[in-house]
């Protein structure tokens, strides 16, 4: 009775955080709000993309990693360094935001689960860019796309936005490589993709997100994690699942495995992040733990997204 | 190994159970709880990095917890099993511990303790330890009483409590009567031990008890004590002059124990002053005897006391090294004399200033009026309900002594010399003009006869004394002789009982008989430590069992005595440790066989059980075993 009745309670709770209503929509506009004072003095459907050679004005410099135009090399630092920089121009021009949505089972593990979390705050950075004037698409993935809203602007939209993320179900195995060739093969038009995921991909995280900055998409990596997925409680003889797979493994969980476990986590967690830091991607970890608020203000603090 | 716990079948029987139990439940615990994850290769990263340890390791770690649970059990099983070493003694034995708490345990001449009774105490208390689980136990202690502290018991703590307060008396000692306890306590009983604890004093070695124990029993004496010097006060009385009642004399005796000569002195003390000192010389066991007249020491209180003046000599019995005594004010009579006229026994009785004396005529004589004593000359009325009755040549008619006949001229040929009547005088040649003859009853003592009749014959009863004289004094020439005012003395002394022998002296560990006044309700007894205790009154006497020597202090509704007890008692004084020999059981005075070890080895299999446990329990919380 008492499982039972605090399962019934979770989820309760968790439809009335998660749905989109009139007190969500304030949420957003406050948020809209802070948006602006954070980048003010930018006009509407005037944000800058970081596009190479495209633009007139110098930006910054960045490594050259593979795959880059070799034309927008910077020849003296290379005199001087002997280490291969790029020269970044800004651009200006109608910005297409893509939020690549994680929908696979990973995502949706748990009362409290990521994909909550990611709705959110893909609603909330969507609400933004539609009130930019930005051309907004949400793109579900798990192991191929699971749909997708065509990009749209307006504030108005944002329902649209709202009915989509609703429809969303828990799609299968995360495998970002096959979803984002699809997608790049989709969608031609290059702009901010923002990658809200987890990042359980069995094969890896990097070739997912080489093929969008191969197809000058502008990644923007957005890491969610269960805190309890770091801090395992679990002990004992215990057969775990994937719940993605659905692989087997029959282990003895001691507190010295717990150890080693948090730790294999962190150094993933630290992958990630070296990985997107070393190129220049936007990288934002959060636990679901926290507010989506939170999050969304940190995202527009570090600048990147608004612009 | 023998086994005295549960029978081996039903262990087996259980143990079987328990391990088919602990293998179920062990195979339902491995069935693993399923948990649903995220991302397993993760896990499996951890998992490829702690893969350091053998295959075999894992599986033993598997069934790790299975083979601690049955090994617990079999621990548990073998505890109830009752295992015990072979050389132990499992058999039941009835264990009987005479513990002597007489006065001479109090002597000091001890290692390991305060005194004999408390080494005695511990020793008891180790031979308690040794009690099994089967073992019955019984503690008496002796003196000249014997208390038991219970019934056979099997659990000795019971005992060890009573015991923790305990210490010795001041009573003498009687091991024949502890001894015959102990002999009808384990009569039928098998396996039965007798340990006597004791230092054997007060036992006379060249008389050994006969008191028979049987087959089944095994007699140890446990002796305690080292030494035998002990300078002891063994008498100290006073006592009237029977001649002369205002005074007194006291009588002191003090003798030596050593077995070499010493110095002491010998202080006595009245009212708690100090009267008189005298520097004493012993040789080995000589006994000192010293009359003080009364004239030098006056006082109700007085104390002797005794100390040791040889530097390398310790006296070890301090009990008796001092005494007590009292001389209680005389006591006066009163008495009445039933008479026309008789100037002989008026004499005596006038003269007597410890006598309130009246003469009555016959006629006027009142049976109501009370007296300690009556005299009838030559009458007899009817007597008065209390007192003691003296007849001078009764008539036949209202006599309570039935006169057989009448002889002239009678020689007294057979006397009672050893009679208090006859005390200190002689009836030889006494010339009689004629005299009645008495037949002699149940209760009457013939002091004086003539050829087998009676003539002065004394009765006691339960609540009176009698004396009838068969002749008139005046005709006969006893008045004339100097031993008649003695004899007249003689017989008020007898009726007076206590007056002319030791005075309110008592001896502990006795139960005393102190003459109060009849007409006293009720009584209370102050003992030397201050403490007042109810005192019972039967027979116009007050019962007290006394157990402390020093000044007593008998209290009644209509008066107070103070008494005075001590130890008397020049055996109990002989602290000499005496091996005890019994004239038909013998004694063993060896211990090694009855000091035995009984492992419990129970308990320590429990303990492993519990270690076990609680190992089972720290590496399973661990993760160690499954």
């Amino acid at each position: 009775m008492s499982s039972k009745g605090r399962f019934t309670v979770a989820k309760a709770t968790e439809q009335t955080d998660d749905s989109f209503d009139e007190e969500f929509l304030k949420k957003l506009e406050y948020l809209y709000i802070v948006s602006q004072k954070i980048a003010s003095g930018k006009s509407r459907a005037q944000r800058r993309t970081r596009l190479v050679g495209a633009g007139i004005d110098f930006a910054d410099h960045r490594h050259y990693t593979h795959g880059d135009d070799m034309r927008n090399v910077d020849w003296r630092v290379y005199s001087r360094t002997e280490k291969l920089f790029l020269k970044l121009y800004e651009e200006e021009e109608d910005l297409y935001i893509y939020f690549l949505l994680d929908t696979s089972r990973s995502m949706h593990l748990g009362t409290l689960n990521k994909w909550s979390m990611a709705r959110k705050v893909s609603a909330a950075l969507s609400y933004i860019g539609l009130s930019n004037m930005d051309r907004v698409s949400i793109i579900p993935f798990s192991s191929k796309l699971e749909g997708r809203l065509p990009p749209s602007r307006g504030k108005a939209q944002i329902f649209k936005v709202f009915d989509f993320l609703d429809r969303c179900g828990p799609g299968e195995q995360t495998t970002l490589k096959s979803a984002f060739k699809t997608f790049v093969s989709q969608n031609k038009r290059p702009g901010l993709a923002v990658v809200i995921s987890d990042f359980y991909d069995p094969e890896g995280f990097d070739e997912g997100l080489n093929i969008l900055r191969y197809h000058k998409f502008e990644p923007m990596v957005i890491q969610l994690y269960d805190r309890r997925e770091m801090e395992v409680s679990i002990q004992g003889e215990l057969e775990l699942v994937d719940c993605e797979t659905q692989e087997v493994r029959h282990v003895t969980v001691t507190p010295a495995m717990v150890r080693a476990y948090a730790k294999v986590f962190e150094e993933f967690c630290e992958e990630l992040e070296t990985y997107c830091s070393k190129r220049q991607i936007l990288y934002f970890r959060a636990p679901i733990q926290e507010s989506f608020e939170d999050l969304v203000l940190r995202i527009f603090r570090a600048g990147g997204f608004l612009k | 190994m023998q086994l005295t716990g549960l029978p081996i079948e039903t262990i087996a029987w259980l143990a079987g159970a328990a391990a088919i139990f602990i293998t179920a439940f062990y195979i339902l615990k491995l069935r693993k709880r399923s948990v649903e994850i995220p991302f397993s290769p993760m896990w499996n990263r951890v998992l490829t990095s702690s893969r350091h340890r053998t295959d075999w390791w894992r599986r033993f770690k598997r069934i790790l917890s299975w083979l601690l649970h049955i090994v617990l059990a079999a621990l548990l099983a073998a505890a109830a099993l009752g295992p015990h070493f072979d050389d132990e003694v499992l058999d039941e034995r009835h264990l009987l511990i005479l513990l002597d708490n007489s006065a001479s345990m109090g002597a000091t001449d001890v290692t390991g303790g305060y005194d004999r009774f408390d080494v005695a105490r511990r020793k008891t208390s180790e031979l308690l330890e040794t009690i099994g689980g089967n073992d019955r136990v019984m503690v008496v202690l002796f003196n000249n009483r014997v208390q038991p502290l219970g019934p056979f018991v099997e659990d000795p703590s019971l005992l060890e409590a009573s015991l923790r307060d305990l210490g010795a008396t001041s009573n003498p000692t009687d091991l024949r009567q502890a001894l015959n306890f102990a002999a009808d306590s384990l009569r039928d009983r098998d396996n039965s031990e007798l340990v006597i604890i004791s230092d054997g004093a007060g036992l006379d070695p060249d008389t050994p008890i006969d008191v028979e124990f049987g087959p089944e029993t095994t007699v140890r004496h446990i002796k305690i004590g080292e030494s035998s010097e002990n300078l002891a006060i063994t008498a100290f009385n006073a006592r009237r002059y029977p001649s002369n009642r205002l005074d007194h004399e006291l009588y002191v005796e003090v003798t030596s124990y050593f077995d070499r000569p010493v110095e002491a002195v010998l202080e006595i003390s009245s009212d708690g002053r100090l009267v008189d000192t005298q520097s004493l010389s012993l040789d080995a066991r000589e006994t000192h005897r010293q009359f003080y007249p009364g004239q030098a020491v006056t006082g109700e209180r007085l104390e002797a006391r005794v100390r040791l003046q040889t530097s390398d000599a310790r006296d070890v019995f301090p009990l008796d090294d001092r005494a007590f005594a009292t001389v209680p004010p005389p006591r006066r009579l009163r008495a009445q004399l039933i008479s026309p006229g008789n100037l002989f026994i008026e004499g005596p009785l006038i003269l007597n200033p410890h006598i309130d004396f009246e003469r009555i005529a016959p006629e006027e004589y009142d049976p109501t009026a009370e007296f300690d004593i009556t005299i009838f000359d030559r009458v007899a009325p009817e007597p008065p309900a209390t007192g003691d009755l003296l007849y001078l040549d009764p008539p036949d008619e209202g006599s309570p002594f039935t006169i057989s006949g009448r002889e002239a001229q009678p020689i007294i040929t057979d006397v009672v010399q050893s009679h208090p009547l006859l005390r200190w005088i002689t009836l030889q040649d006494l010339n009689i003009g004629s005299s009645k003859t008495f037949t002699r009853s149940a209760n009457d003592t013939a002091v004086a006869s003539s050829f087998g009749q009676p003539i002065i014959l004394a009765r006691e009863d339960d609540d009176r004394r009698m004396v009838a004289i068969g002749f008139d004094i005046r005709n006969s020439d006893f008045p004339l002789r100097v031993s008649f005012p003695v004899f007249v003395l003689n017989i008020l002394d007898y009726f007076a009982q206590d007056d002319v022998d030791l005075m309110y002296s008592f001896a502990t560990g006795e139960t005393w008989s102190i003459p109060i006044d009849r007409a006293a309700t009720t009584a209370h007894m102050v003992t030397p430590d201050g403490e007042r205790k109810a005192t019972a009154i039967h027979d116009g006497a007050a019962l007290f069992f006394g157990d402390k020597p020093g000044f007593y202090r008998l209290e009644t509704d209509l008066g107070a005595i103070t008494l005075a007890a001590n130890l008397s008692s020049p055996e109990e004084s002989d602290i000499t440790p005496i091996s005890l020999e019994l004239e038909s059981t013998a004694v063993s005075e060896e211990m090694e066989t009855l000091f035995f070890e009984r492992q419990q080895l129970w308990v320590l299999l429990l303990f492993a059980a519990l270690a076990l446990l609680l190992l089972e329990w720290l590496t399973f919380n661990r993760r160690w075993t499954v």
